[in-house]
């Protein structure tokens, strides 16, 4: 059985848009997105995916776990960042002092020493930013796009017949898959087996992993079967595939286009001459003085 | 073919054209311009890997190892997704997975492996690009695509063990190219025992990749080869698996040995901190999961097969 992601029709500006239009413009926002560490940038780049999100008709319940968990772990890892400063150590070289904090007490002879930085304040802000930025795109996509349309879509992309359904294929498996190795995973731990504890030395341990990994692969390939004889009857492979929906572009598509080759060469450009790249707000340098 | 062939053409054109005018506008504006041309180089580096792609499968396309079927695009399909689905689980945030002395347990590096060996190149590729890529997407890290052809580079090779049609004379030619690309990156080590271990993340203990690299983690690759050739020698009846995990480990070394040295370029690495640093803290690994994981997975579909009849 097929489990899917949630998608429905809703009335969005996002599920106006042919999906391809869609796919590109998702693709060019992302090299956007790389080439910046400037938050300056980032926060433009932000709100772009905002607009995005708020005119989805996503509703909060449906995605609340998604924003937790991702916002979780991006809070959890800028704090630290923020904390111990380690991680930006790549962007930046002088670190200007804001303020030192130190523990009135000492832990086997260690004082806890917090030193706020204006580098890695800024650092944890855009690092923030970025990751936001790239994920609520990207979480838009299940949601937004039909499943009836990856393949047909990733065809028309130019891909060849038997890659784009690949890569339908391997969207739609995503979300089964993942429910199987949870079954597999209930099943084992029924059993007694316990992934949290597992001992013995670096080689044990890797081979404790087995009774998870062998049986969702081979129950996945096993299963596979009624996909290729599907497949097979209708006749896969066997001369040019066509498709039952037709992909149109419209004025707006070609617009959608237009503005996201605008913003990749306008990013490119821009960081080709050195802009965007990691900055830190004067008011925060001045608090460092 | 053709058509397809003009359009690749014709907008590898366009963006030289676009750099040829951004190096000339940019010159009138400033005459001491320099480019900074580091974010755009991982994608540099994709087409470099595409390229190595495409001339190795020039090279051997007459082989029937490349047949692409229905069979071969399911399989792409569950083994792209089974990669992204591992590699989101065992990432270190929903599992918590232990790590023994700096080494991560990444067990979905077996999937590439053991797609790439049971069911050709073409699979292996797809499986390793695409699955590293969705996984990427499902945990919401920063992506990094030359990472992505460097796993489907994994997958590519491990299903190169059908071009021998003498398997046990591919396995000692790989054996013996193995040992001496485990060495150079072992030897290089032994010279530079103080870099950072670039793939160690203890987020609780504020280790975030500049841990000093442990002397496990720097022969973790030549261990990871010690064990593969006890495989092969405990499986020297059993041709089958002794290719598997031979293959798989070549596989292994050249496809992140490649995403490895591009970071070179990409983060400005030094090569000591490309190939210590990131390359033998992942790659050595790897190799364990390519001695345990991969043999358990080629027997156990052997039996499926035989069960099935197919």
């Amino acid at each position: 059985m097929l489990i899917s992601w949630r998608y429905r029709e809703r009335k969005s500006l996002i599920q106006k848009f042919d999906p391809r239009a869609w796919l590109i413009f998702f693709a060019l926002y992302l090299v956007c997105t790389l080439q910046f560490w400037d938050l300056r940038y980032l926060a433009g780049l932000l709100v772009i995916a905002l607009f995005f999100v708020f005119t989805s008709g996503i509703e909060w319940k449906e995605t609340r776990r998604v924003w937790y968990f991702i916002g979780g772990f991006v809070l959890f890892f800028s704090a630290l960042t923020f904390l111990t400063g380690r991680g930006g150590v790549e962007v930046y070289t002088v670190e200007h002092s804001i303020v030192v904090l130190k523990a009135p007490f000492t832990i086997l002879g260690w004082q806890p020493t917090l030193n706020i930085t204006a580098e890695r304040t800024a650092f944890a802000i855009s690092i923030m930013m970025r990751v936001f930025a790239m994920v609520s795109m990207t979480i838009l996509i299940p949601y937004s796009l039909d499943p009836a349309l990856y393949g047909v879509a990733f065809r028309r992309l130019g891909m060849p017949d038997k890659f784009a359904y690949g890569m339908d294929l391997t969207m739609r498996f995503i979300p089964t898959l993942g429910r199987d190795f949870s079954l597999t995973m209930d099943a084992q731990r029924a059993r007694g087996y316990e992934i949290e504890k597992l001992k013995g030395g670096l080689i044990e341990q890797i081979r404790k992993l087995a009774p998870l990994i062998v049986p969702v692969t081979i129950h996945a390939i096993a299963g596979s079967e009624d996909v290729i004889d599907a497949m097979d009857l209708r006749a896969f492979g066997v001369g040019p595939r066509t498709w039952l929906t037709e992909l149109r572009y419209q004025k707006h598509d070609y617009i959608l286009i237009a503005l996201g080759i605008l913003l990749a060469v306008t990013c490119v450009t821009l960081a080709l001459f050195g802009y965007g790249k990691f900055w830190v707000p004067p008011f925060l340098l001045n608090l460092a003085h | 073919m053709r058509k397809g062939l003009i359009s690749v053409v014709a907008s590898l054109l366009a963006v030289l054209a676009f750099f040829i005018l951004i190096v000339y506008v940019g010159g009138l504006i400033n005459p001491d311009l320099q480019l900074d041309e580091t974010a755009l180089l991982r994608f540099v580096f994709v087409a470099i890997g595409l390229v190595i792609v495409f001339l190795v499968y020039l090279a051997t396309r007459s082989s029937h190892i490349w047949e692409v079927g229905t069979r071969e695009v399911v399989y792409m399909g569950i083994g792209a997704a089974l990669y992204a689905v591992f590699s989101y689980l065992f990432n270190g945030t929903v599992f918590v997975v232990p790590s023994v002395s700096q080494v991560a347990l990444r067990p979905a590096i077996a999937i590439p492996m053991f797609f790439g060996y049971t069911f050709g190149p073409a699979v292996g590729f797809f499986t390793g690009a695409v699955g590293n890529m969705f996984g990427d997407a499902l945990t919401g890290f920063s992506l990094s695509p030359q990472w992505s052809v460097g796993n489907g580079l994994v997958g590519m090779i491990a299903g190169m063990a059908w071009l021998f049609a003498d398997k046990k004379k591919g396995i000692n030619v790989v054996l013996i190219i193995s040992a001496v690309l485990a060495a150079a990156g072992t030897l290089l080590y032994i010279f530079n025992r103080a870099q950072p271990n670039t793939m160690f993340y203890d987020v609780p203990n504020g280790i975030f990749g500049d841990a000093p690299i442990s002397v496990f983690a720097g022969v973790s690759v030549v261990a990871g080869f010690l064990l593969v050739l006890v495989i092969r020698i405990i499986f020297r009846k059993d041709i089958n698996v002794a290719a598997a995990v031979t293959w798989s480990m070549l596989g292994n070394i050249i496809g992140l040995g490649f995403a490895a040295i591009s970071d070179i370029w990409i983060n400005g690495y030094s090569p000591a901190v490309a190939i210590v640093g990131e390359f033998l803290p992942a790659a050595g690994p790897n190799l364990l999961f390519a001695a345990i994981l991969v043999p358990i997975l080629v027997a156990s579909y052997d039996a499926v097969q035989v069960q099935m009849g197919r």
